[in-house]
């Protein structure tokens, strides 16, 4: 039940504070523990492919030029050309699956924009899923390209509809909640976003010099807690100010504080008060008296 | 090492409580100071006793995130499952007793990169190679029997409808053949141009054969596998017009050689190679197949899931199959060239179909996944 609530599917401190929040499953770890993972953008897939397909020129690029080497080399021109046209194959096919098992479910283009591809429901990512996931790109992927130029150059209806036909699936993705291209469906897989984060310093105020009564901390709920946690951590700029010192104003209204608060000690204030409302909430909260937002009931 | 039976205890702490300190609402009524001095959080307690573990796994991710888990020394590899599950748990209680934002966020990304870590795919690629080809790829050709049948069947038909329509007017032949396949063969090809140049061709050189021609044949079949199978997606209709018109092609060339009474030389020409190639195309038919059945009529499972449990192993019939036409374009490229009788290429096709139902009816049988 709290980790439904905590690491929900459904961010709502994000939505409130950037109007969107990132499409999230969740999956059940072998330690029963549900990990909510955010899904891979369009954009972000997009970049790791145009990524992946330049690494892939280069080095077909590269072979071409190993062609011409050989054959200036003295290399009968036959055997040269054979020998790079089997490891341009090569390359073609084996590069993603390669980079997928060796690198754990990442390829260069995935590493850089920071995606993964993992089992759908938590499992290991076999083998047999890379091979999967990877074999039928020359469908999605090279065929209607191939077919696009065939287009331009025969003006045939046939080569159109196939093209219309097999852009279809290659725009799968756009059309499934979990944005699965034909290889993920029949891999069960699904690429994922992992953001580094790094583990910061707790906000919670070593010395307290205002003190809140319980009424006062009983005026909020766990939401709006973690909103102000946010906008406390977020970095110091003329900006966070204004908000900053109007948030602590309409704190002040809400629990009715006597003083007003000095523009230097804004910061100070939220974060003691801060302080008292996250003891205040979880030690309510250990009492099975959990707070969702100021419009729940305590208790 | 400690950290779980840590967690514990501030398990059993959080549920009993200690019912003095707290003047919480309910019973205070009044409104009694709540901080004499500093902040006591439980969660910050609870954060300051397991900070150390969490970034020593964070270091070991880190790590194996770059190099594999190979750059991990034995010690360290002993460590990372005791502070993944530490952190798991870790998570767990931080759910439960914490409303630190940060934090929670914290310890459920380094969860998952741990997760991905330790759970991570385990085998090498050789290991994953000799896992395929001992038991994995047998094993899924027998569990996918009725689908090579069907793309059996559906290449007979197309042979016999090929033959049918081209023994009577040879026209067809040119109507179905791209001209890149037929060469010089074609309408006008009489009997001893057929003989001299494809089925009794003089031995074109070593290179010639098998590295130029045989590359080409490898990776032109090994394009069309792989399309019969992907466009299992497409409810297999595609796999199905594929499979029954590269019959077509046969069937018609058979009927252009059985009019200049070349049936049995030709057989024998095709057949060398032709078991192997054949062996291939059905085997990538048949993974479209698997495909395009369990997106059609998903049983108890929703087709996703459906498609996620039977995907994996229609897959592996695709892949065992490249391997096929990589054999067969050796064989065409190069053998079929070195055995010049047909009674000689009939013994070796015979060979070869003896060698593959063999391996396909019997390798890897009782060997667990």
């Amino acid at each position: 039940m709290s980790a439904a609530r905590n690491g929900a599917a459904d961010d709502k401190v994000a939505r409130f504070l950037d109007g969107v929040s990132r499409n999230r499953r969740e999956i059940l770890t072998p330690e029963g523990v549900l990990l909510p993972v955010d899904l891979a953008d369009h954009g972000e897939r997009a970049v790791a492919l145009v990524i992946d397909l330049f690494i892939w020129l280069c080095v077909t690029v590269l072979l071409y030029l190993g062609i011409i080497a050989l054959i200036v080399g003295g290399m009968a021109a036959e055997v040269a050309v054979a020998l790079i046209l089997l490891l341009a194959f090569i390359v073609r096919n084996l590069y993603f699956v390669y980079f997928e098992l060796a690198w754990q479910g990442a390829t260069p283009g995935k590493w850089v924009s920071g995606l993964r591809v993992i089992d759908r429901r938590g499992g290991p990512l076999t083998p047999s899923a890379v091979f999967a996931r990877n074999l039928t790109r020359e469908v999605e992927m090279f065929l209607p390209v191939g077919l696009m130029v065939s287009v331009g150059i025969t003006n045939s209806w046939e080569s159109l509809a196939l093209l219309v036909w097999l852009g279809l699936f290659a725009a799968l993705p756009m059309f499934n909640r979990d944005r699965m291209r034909g290889g993920d469906f029949i891999a069960g897989t699904i690429v994922i976003a992992i953001p580094k984060r790094a583990l910061l310093a707790d906000l919670v105020a070593s010395r307290s010099r205002y003190s809140f009564s319980s009424q006062q901390l009983a005026a909020y709920g766990a939401f709006e807690l973690q909103i102000l946690e946010e906008l406390l951590r977020r970095p110091r700029s003329a900006q966070t100010a204004a908000l900053l010192s109007e948030v602590c104003g309409k704190i002040c209204a809400k629990i009715g504080w006597p003083t007003p608060i000095p523009a230097a000690d804004v910061v100070g204030f939220l974060t003691e008060f801060y302080s008292a409302e996250r003891a205040f909430l979880e030690r309510e909260r250990l009492y099975g008296r959990h707070r969702e937002d100021k419009n729940s009931r305590l208790g | 090492m400690t950290a779980p039976s840590q967690d514990d205890a501030v398990m059993q702490e959080a549920g009993t409580g200690d019912g003095g300190g707290a003047s919480c609402a309910a019973i205070g009524g009044e409104t009694p100071p709540l901080q004499p001095a500093g902040f006591v959080l439980r969660s910050t307690e609870f954060r300051r006793g397991r900070e150390q573990g969490w970034r020593d796994l964070e270091g070991l991710l880190a790590k194996a995130e770059r190099g594999g888990l190979g750059a991990l020394s034995t010690e360290e590899l002993q460590r990372l499952p005791l502070l993944h599950r530490s952190a798991m748990s870790a998570l767990s209680v931080a759910r439960a007793i914490a409303l630190d934002r940060h934090l929670l966020l914290y310890l459920e990304n380094l969860g998952l990169r741990s997760f991905l870590v330790v759970y991570g795919p385990r085998q090498g690629i050789l290991e994953s190679c000799r896992e395929f080809f001992t038991r994995a790829f047998p094993s899924a050709v027998r569990a996918a029997g009725i689908h090579v049948l069907i793309a059996f069947l559906s290449i007979v038909v197309g042979v016999a409808a090929g033959f049918m329509l081209t023994v009577g007017d040879e026209s067809f032949l040119a109507a179905i053949v791209p001209p890149d396949l037929a060469g010089d063969r074609g309408i006008s090809s009489t009997r001893e141009q057929l003989l001299q140049h494809e089925i009794f061709a003089p031995w074109p050189g070593f290179t010639r054969s098998f590295i130029t021609f045989a590359n080409f044949l490898f990776q032109h079949n090994t394009l069309i596998g792989i399309m019969m199978f992907g466009l299992g997606i497409a409810a297999g209709v595609p796999t199905l017009m594929l499979l029954v018109y590269q019959g077509l092609i046969f069937g018609a060339f058979i009927a252009l050689h059985a009019n200049r009474d070349l049936l049995v030389d030709f057989l024998g020409w095709v057949s060398i190679h032709g078991v192997t190639e054949f062996g291939a195309i059905i085997l990538c038919g048949a993974g479209g197949l698997v495909i395009a059945q369990h997106i059609l009529f998903p049983d108890r499972y929703s087709r996703v899931d459906n498609l996620a449990v039977y995907g994996r192993s229609a897959s592996q019939l695709a892949l065992g199959a490249v391997l096929l036409f990589f054999i067969a374009g050796l064989i065409e490229g190069g053998m079929r060239q070195l055995v010049s009788d047909t009674a000689g290429r009939f013994a070796i096709a015979a060979l070869t179909a003896v060698a593959w139902f063999s391996y396909f009816a019997f390798a890897g049988r009782g060997l667990k996944p």
